[in-house]
């Protein structure tokens, strides 16, 4: 299922938090800001996950996954702590089969023509 | 300057010399004839006038203005016949000598019959140029005319009686001075008249053989061979003729059975060096004498049959005219060498994207890359008899491909010859002679009786194409004009919005327009949503029309049957919306199938059999608000005086997110440039 039905569908978006949508380049500019990023999951240990972010670099995503197991890709939303983590909140499953570059791109546009429509 | 005509030209010709070569002045043209277009001029030699036809192929020499009224020519060919007691000049060919030109002398309007004959004239012609059979300007060589009895310009030459006459061989150095504007020679011998530039260029004959008269009695006829003239010159006025050209096509022989009993028939095509050609046809016991004759490929030299118009039904051929081969016709053989200047075959090929815009059933010739072989399929045709079907698909260098469907025999002869080819990855260059354009799905080409296949044939545009193929062509896309379907995967398809429809008047041109819409389902009609079809097979299809009630049973009325059960076949008629509107739709079995999910039949059953209304409207609530990525056929129609732009749903794809989700994102940078 495409990322965007789960914008919309897996919750009631809250625009008074909103998240920035980021990729491995953009997370440095918004450190200490409330992000979203997908990543594929690399590395999974207790207390953090290491993941390629869609730009192929290495984020360290910590905090607690939920119980049930991750897939390969995984959406997590949370405060960028440094250029390369991010203390996870959510965490959402978004299965094997995930159109990175298309995600890629968006971020790319929603931090610069569009990003008035996001924030 | 004053120009002298030929004098006494006009009734010379109509005393019968046909080798004057006269020049005339052209003093009218009439278009006449209502189906054909002919032109008759008037001309004068300077004292008398008459009327002269033009030959066909000379027809845009008066459109195009090369010939005009005041006009000076030279008939370089034409002849003369009696019809109805009228002495009819048609003119074959003729060189325009002035374009413009006063009317010269004095010429009285009237038929003159013959009284002079052509030694009067030769004496009165002072001063002479030399111009060969194509009016093209050569130098004099005052031994022309016996040592060179061969060449291709001269076509032999029997002794000029004029020039030695005037002794202008070689003792006479003759000074040439080409007139620029004119391009006539002005002789230097002093026979002139200094005040005029004599204008009177003749054309060495083309070999005429001394007439043979054999017979020495009160008939005599001449049995001299006639002269070869080229196909395009080849009119049913022509006296004697005689072609020489090869062989291009040889059809089957027919038998046949009419009134006047059993018949046999059969037809080939001829190409000769000037690229002219025509078909000729043999009836009955002519048959039995050429049949085994003619073979495709070889050089004949023919002569002696008739002419008659054309049957362009059957003959698509750039001639108005085929011959038909009597019991007095002579069929000749040629050795190799006689005809080496006559290609193998002629063709005027189109490239693949020209068929687009090419009408319904037109003839034309294409060549191409062969790219895919489909198998064959047998077809019932309409007079019950069976037939093999094969689809072939073809690409060239215009970026386009289309189909070529080929019938009968070409299945299994050609066809199994180019599936072969493409299985091994040798892709071959086809080319088609005398394909016929058909507008079913798309624009396809298929074959017809008179085509002809040619697999890799060794001629220049082949070459080029199996190179552009290897260095491009392989790897590169190409936009099937034929197939309405668009192959998954490939993004050749026009996206349109729902509104756009409207707004652009979409299907209003004679043709259907094709578009891909993205759009949600918001409303069912579900008053009649299938309806009973006919199961019986067809050939390779089912007959799916719709059935009537008979009974117990059901009757197809094109099938002339009847059956027990009917098959029942989605005909969905819904509402899709899009960001910019809603749009009345219908889809048939295929793409109704794929909506609902279910088949026709049980959704059928569930309404009339088990009456559930309540299942019924879950089933369509259930396959309402879905998007769908919808390939559409928009056409207007005529309803009993109404026309109404019908849109039907050809396929109906559930979405691809990422290859929608990157056609977005494309679409959003080619208008980031605002």
């Amino acid at each position: 299922m495409s990322f965007l039905c789960r914008f919309f569908v897996s919750e009631i978006m809250d625009t008074s938090n909103p998240a920035i949508l980021v990729n491995g380049n953009l997370l440095p500019m918004h450190v200490r800001k409330r992000v979203r990023t997908v990543i594929q999951v690399l590395n999974s240990e207790r207390g953090s996950v290491i993941g390629k972010s869609t730009d192929d670099q290495q984020l360290v995503i910590k905090g607690s996954p939920p119980s049930t197991p991750l897939t390969n890709f995984v959406e997590v939303i949370g405060i960028a702590d440094s250029d390369k983590s991010i203390q996870a909140e959510i965490w959402t499953n978004f299965g094997d089969n995930f159109d990175a570059s298309s995600f890629n791109q968006l971020c790319q546009l929603a931090n610069a023509e569009y990003q008035h429509l996001f924030l | 300057m004053s120009i002298n005509l030929t004098p006494n030209s006009i009734a010379a010709i109509n005393g019968g010399d046909l080798n004057l070569k006269p020049l005339v002045q052209v003093l009218d043209i009439k278009q006449i004839g209502t189906s054909q277009e002919r032109y008759r001029l008037l001309i004068s030699d300077s004292v008398s006038t008459h009327h002269a036809m033009l030959a066909t192929q000379l027809n845009d020499r008066v459109k195009t203005g090369r010939v005009k009224k005041g006009s000076v020519v030279q008939l370089i060919d034409y002849m003369c016949s009696d019809v109805q007691n009228r002495r009819i000049v048609v003119v074959l060919n003729m060189e325009t000598i002035v374009l413009d030109c006063d009317i010269i002398g004095n010429p009285k309007l009237g038929d003159m019959t013959a009284q002079k004959t052509v030694s009067n004239l030769n004496s009165a012609q002072p001063g002479r140029s030399v111009y060969d059979n194509r009016g093209n300007m050569q130098s004099f060589r005052p031994a022309f005319n016996a040592q060179n009895p061969g060449s291709n310009n001269m076509q032999g030459l029997q002794t000029n009686p004029l020039l030695q006459s005037q002794g202008m061989q070689g003792s006479h150095p003759m000074l040439m001075v080409p007139n620029g504007s004119n391009g006539v020679l002005r002789s230097a011998t002093g026979k002139n008249n200094n005040n005029t530039q004599t204008y009177a260029p003749t054309v060495q004959p083309p070999y005429q053989p001394p007439p043979s008269y054999r017979n020495q009695g009160p008939i005599m006829k001449n049995e001299a061979p006639a002269r070869v003239i080229p196909i395009s010159a080849l009119n049913p006025y022509q006296g004697r003729w005689a072609i020489k050209a090869r062989v291009t096509a040889k059809g089957d022989l027919r038998r046949y059975n009419n009134a006047k009993g059993d018949g046999k028939v059969f037809s080939f095509d001829l190409l000769d060096s000037d690229g002219g050609e025509i078909r000729a046809t043999c009836f009955n016991a002519v048959v039995d004498r050429f049949y085994d004759v003619i073979e495709v490929g070889r050089v004949y030299l023919i002569s002696k049959g008739g002419l008659k118009p054309a049957q362009k039904n059957f003959n698509h051929l750039k001639n108005e005219w085929e011959i038909f081969l009597e019991a007095a016709s002579t069929v000749d053989l040629c050795p190799e060498e006689d005809g080496g200047s006559i290609p193998q075959q002629q063709f005027d090929f189109k490239p693949i994207s020209e068929i687009e815009s090419a009408e319904n059933n037109s003839i034309l010739d294409i060549i191409g890359i062969v790219i895919s072989v489909n198998p064959s399929v047998p077809i019932l045709r309409k007079n019950g008899m069976e037939t093999q079907r094969r689809t072939v698909g073809m690409k060239d260098s215009s970026g386009k491909s289309v189909e070529l469907t080929l019938w009968g025999d070409f299945c299994n002869k050609e066809g199994q010859n180019l599936q072969e080819l493409v299985d091994s990855e040798m892709f071959p260059v086809l080319a088609v002679k005398t394909g016929k354009v058909s507008d079913f799905t798309g624009k396809s080409v298929g074959t017809i009786s008179s085509t002809q296949l040619f697999i890799n044939p060794d001629i220049p545009e082949a070459h080029v194409l199996s190179d552009w193929f290897a260095r491009i062509g392989q790897n590169s896309a190409a936009v099937s004009i034929s197939r309405d379907l668009v192959p998954s995967g490939s993004k050749n398809e026009i996206r349109k919005t729902v509104s756009q429809i409207k707004e652009e008047g979409l299907g209003r041109s004679d043709k259907p327009d094709w578009v891909t819409v993205k759009a949600t389902i918001t409303y069912f009609k579900l008053d009649s949503f299938c309806y009973p079809a006919c199961p019986l097979m067809i050939g390779d299809r089912q007959c799916n029309k719709k059935a009537t009630r008979s009974g117990t049973r059901w009757v197809c009325d094109r099938c002339s049957q009847e059956f027990d059960e009917c098959d029942y076949r989605y005909l969905l008629q819904f509402q899709i919306q899009d960001h910019t509107g809603l749009a009345w739709v219908t889809a048939f079995q295929e793409s109704g199938e794929e909506i609902m999910g279910y088949p026709a039949k049980e959704v059928y059953q569930l309404k009339h059999e088990a009456q559930d209304e309540a299942r019924l409207s879950d089933v369509f609530r259930s396959r309402v608000f879905y998007p769908y990525l919808f390939r559409l056929k928009i056409k207007e129609e005529m309803y009993a005086d109404e026309t109404k732009v019908k849109i039907t749903v050809v396929r109906a794809d559930k979405i691809d997110y990422s290859s929608e989700t990157r056609h977005m994102l494309d679409t959003i940078s080619r208008f980031r440039r605002y």
